[in-house]
């Protein structure tokens, strides 16, 4: 990937779904770019695109029509292989309801990209360098001590930042914020989005979060606003 | 790596995978228990038959039996280097009972030569009385006859203390009153057994003196006295140990001289010291029906055998070669006044032939060798029928062990291929049990395999995760389905004991499945089969839902609710 090119390019892109007999028209030309670092922000009503946006964007779903690139590399035309080798290392995903596995632990769950990447050898190899890592994340977003919980035994914010830690764990250049404080009071919210920002920032990654709260947008270094598939200012 | 963590965490987390492995291990293990047991049949009917008759059979199938065996034999050991032994043998029915009683039971009577017969049988290692002995006879020596007849004795005075001690002074229950009874019973003719042998010279010389004073009293015209003498003769008489000619070794299963404890322990009632009297018809060679007449003569048991085959052992008498042929009318006929000329040949009913041991052969290899060797012998016969058109009057056929027992092995072999065709069916549905449950965990967990795919996971790796599972459900319940069906198998006979105790119910009987023990060794080759078969089930069962589950689209299952 091209490290001059703008982080994320977005062009004339279409995306439509089909539900029975209705032909859902979501994205209609959406065209934007994201520089490397940046925090960006996407606003919108609920059904305006926005999440379907972000999974083009993340590879977890095919464009109809336009182009996206990362980092100067359309994906549109990635082989299946590198689409899943991009998610696993470049991409990291927050969702709005955490999406942990209940069977793992927290260190287990954070651990789960890294197991992903790694073959049984590899992981034999690097295992220690990958949990001393996974560790340090949790540590990282405040969840040092609660390593060996099931995410049952989690409060949402709590949760929220196991799911912050996984996404940040194969330090990705780009992570994927789909409603992440949705689902949280204010108060967590806020800490939550400090927890995106900062550890982000550590990194040094390129932020896109879908919100439809205003006020944590404003946290953002630029808010999109989405409107009927279609941006409405910048 | 990933595959892994996720399958061992569902197979322990989830509890429907315990259900799975449960139903595999059932599966496994009836599998395993039923082609066990019925190819232990199949081997036992091998070990007996060959032991029993050799490895090849040569019999007439006239009663009249075959002539010149000796000749034929001399014959078959000279030409066919393979033979290491043979032996004639004749069979005939008979009426056993007991002197001085109205016990009678039809029973069939082999004539053998001893101790031909242990060279080209299994025999001489069932006998009692001369367990381990290379060379048996019918004429074993009086310690050895009286230092197993004691062991027997004690063996069974310590069984009756057993179950006649009545727990914390009750009552013994009917059914164990009854059982004392008859060990008590068994106790006195034991050591009524004992007694004539310690005691079988001056019983001798006892009839010898008896004799004589009813001659003296038959000289005299005393003939109340004579009466009197003869009754006392035959009372003595009866405890008499008869010349080897005239002695018998009893079929240990024949049912009223033993008898078997509830918990297996086989009780001799009439055993080795004591007589008994058979009765056959001479059928060996009769010209018109009014030649046959019965005979009927007294015999010493001086042994008893188990060849582990209950049909046999229940229905046999062993007695000399020489006097049941002379019995059954198959001795050498002369000529009469011409100085001995032999006009009509000794007789015996077939010939048991032994092949030099060939180890290292696999059972194919062994089979071929045997079926082999009949030919050869089949070949002798035919030009030793030439030269000797007497030899047979009517058909003789040369058999292989295993083609005299086709019938009994193709039909076993018939019900373990049913069995497992059977089986089969049943185990499909552990693979359909295995279909639910994955599919239930693939639809439970639609939104997980959108988080693995968001976070990288190949639609192969998904899949994977599910097969592996499907895998190790079939890996592990067959691993517990084995053990338990070895265990099962090793210690079938205690257990059908058990059953048979507790419950009354006789799971195995003896009678119907002719051997006196249910087989008890794995067929390894076979559990090796099963066992893969059940990991293939298993991943055949996990194939659809892992399909499923890599087939979905991230985002439809990451929006799946």
């Amino acid at each position: 990937m091209s490290s001059t090119a703008p982080a994320i390019e977005v062009h004339g892109l279409h995306k439509s779904y089909r539900l029975g007999r209705t032909h859902l028209h979501v994205l209609r030309g959406v065209s934007f770019t994201v520089e490397p670092k940046e925090f960006v922000a996407v606003v919108g009503a609920s059904g305006s695109g926005k999440s379907t946006l972000l999974h083009l964007i993340g590879l977890l779903d095919r464009i109809d029509k336009g182009a996206i690139k990362l980092e100067g590399v359309d994906i549109a035309h990635l082989p299946q292989r590198k689409r899943n080798r991009t998610r696993c290392r470049d991409v990291g995903f927050v969702f709005q309801f955490y999406h942990l596995l209940p069977e793992l632990s927290v260190l287990e769950n954070t651990l789960l990209p890294a197991k992903v990447d790694e073959s049984v050898l590899g992981w034999l190899s690097h295992r220690s360098a990958r949990r001393r890592a996974a560790i340090e994340m949790l540590e990282r977003v405040g969840l040092g001590e609660r390593m060996k919980h099931r995410p049952k035994e989690l409060s949402g914010g709590e949760r929220q930042r196991v799911a912050i830690a996984r996404a940040l764990m194969n330090r990705p250049k780009f992570l994927l914020a789909d409603e992440p404080t949705g689902n949280l009071d204010s108060r967590t919210g806020k800490q939550i989005l400090q927890v995106l920002k900062t550890a982000s920032r550590d990194i040094g990654q390129t932020v896109v979060m879908v919100t439809h709260d205003a006020a944590i947008a404003a946290a953002a270094d630029r808010v999109l606003h989405l409107q009927d598939g279609k941006l409405t200012g910048k | 790596m990933y595959k892994l963590t996720l399958c061992l965490k569902y197979l322990v987390k989830r509890a429907l995978a315990y259900f799975a492995m449960a139903a595999v291990a059932l599966c496994v293990f009836l599998m395993l228990v039923c082609v066990s047991v019925l190819s232990g049949f199949v081997d036992k009917i091998e070990v007996a038959a060959k032991g029993l008759f050799g490895d090849i059979v040569i019999s007439s199938a006239s009663l009249s039996g075959l002539g010149e065996y000796d000749e034929l034999i001399a014959r078959i050991r000279k030409d066919v280097p393979e033979v290491q032994d043979a032996s004639p043998f004749i069979l005939t029915f008979g009426i056993l009972q007991l002197p001085g009683n109205d016990f009678r039971r039809t029973v069939q009577l082999a004539g053998i030569r001893l101790p031909e017969r242990a060279r080209v049988s299994d025999f001489a290692k069932g006998l009692f009385i001369q367990q381990g002995l290379r060379n048996p006879t019918f004429d074993p020596c009086e310690p050895l006859i009286l230092r197993r007849l004691g062991e027997d004795y004690e063996r069974t005075f310590k069984i009756l203390k057993r179950v006649a001690e009545a727990p914390l002074g009750g009552k013994l229950t009917p059914d164990r009153q009854a059982l004392a009874d008859r060990l008590f019973n068994a106790t006195v003719f034991q050591d009524q057994a004992v007694e004539n042998v310690r005691n079988a010279k001056e019983t001798a010389r006892r009839v010898a003196e008896l004799q004589v004073q009813i001659q003296a009293a038959d000289e005299a015209g005393e003939e109340s006295k004579r009466d009197l003498l003869e009754g006392q003769k035959a009372a003595v008489e009866r405890r008499m140990i008869l010349p080897p000619g005239r002695r018998a070794i009893l079929g240990l299963g024949i049912a009223g001289l033993s008898f078997r404890t509830p918990k297996g322990e086989i009780i001799r009632v009439i055993g080795a010291g004591q007589q008994i009297a058979l009765s056959m018809i001479p059928l060996g060679r009769q010209f018109s029906y009014a030649d046959i007449t019965p005979v009927t003569r007294n015999f010493t048991v001086i042994d008893d055998c188990s060849t582990d085959v209950s049909s046999i052992d229940s229905e046999i008498v062993y007695v000399s070669f020489d006097t049941l042929q002379e019995l059954c009318n198959m001795g050498a006929q002369r000529a009469a006044g011409d100085a001995g000329r032999i006009v009509e040949p000794a007789r015996c009913s077939q010939i048991h032939v032994k092949l030099k041991d060939a180890p290292g052969l696999s059972r194919a290899e062994s089979l071929r060798r045997v079926n082999d060797v009949a030919r050869q012998v089949d070949a002798v016969w035919a030009i030793f029928q030439k030269t000797h058109p007497d030899a047979a009057r009517s058909s003789v056929a040369v058999e292989t062990w295993r083609q005299r027992q086709s019938l009994l092995i193709s039909s076993l072999e018939n019900q373990r291929t049913l069995m497992v065709i059977i089986l089969g069916i049943i185990s499909t549905v552990a693979i359909l049990l295995i279909f639910v449950i994955l599919y239930v965990i693939v639809v439970q967990k639609t939104r997980d395999i959108g988080v693995l795919k968001a976070v990288g996971a190949s639609n192969l790796g998904v899949a994977g995760i599910f097969l592996t599972y499907g895998g190790a459900i079939g890996m592990i319940g067959s691993i517990i389905g084995t053990v338990g069906g070895c265990a099962f198998v090793w210690n079938i006979n205690p257990i059908a004991d058990w059953i048979a105790n507790t419950t009354g119910f006789t799971p195995w009987n003896r009678e119907t499945f002719m051997f006196e023990k249910i087989p008890d060794q794995v067929d390894f080759g076979t559990a090796i089969w099963i066992v893969c078969g059940a990991i293939i089930a298993g991943i055949f069962g996990a194939l659809l839902p892992a399909m499923i589950a890599a087939m979905r689209q991230p985002v439809e299952a990451l929006r799946y609710e």
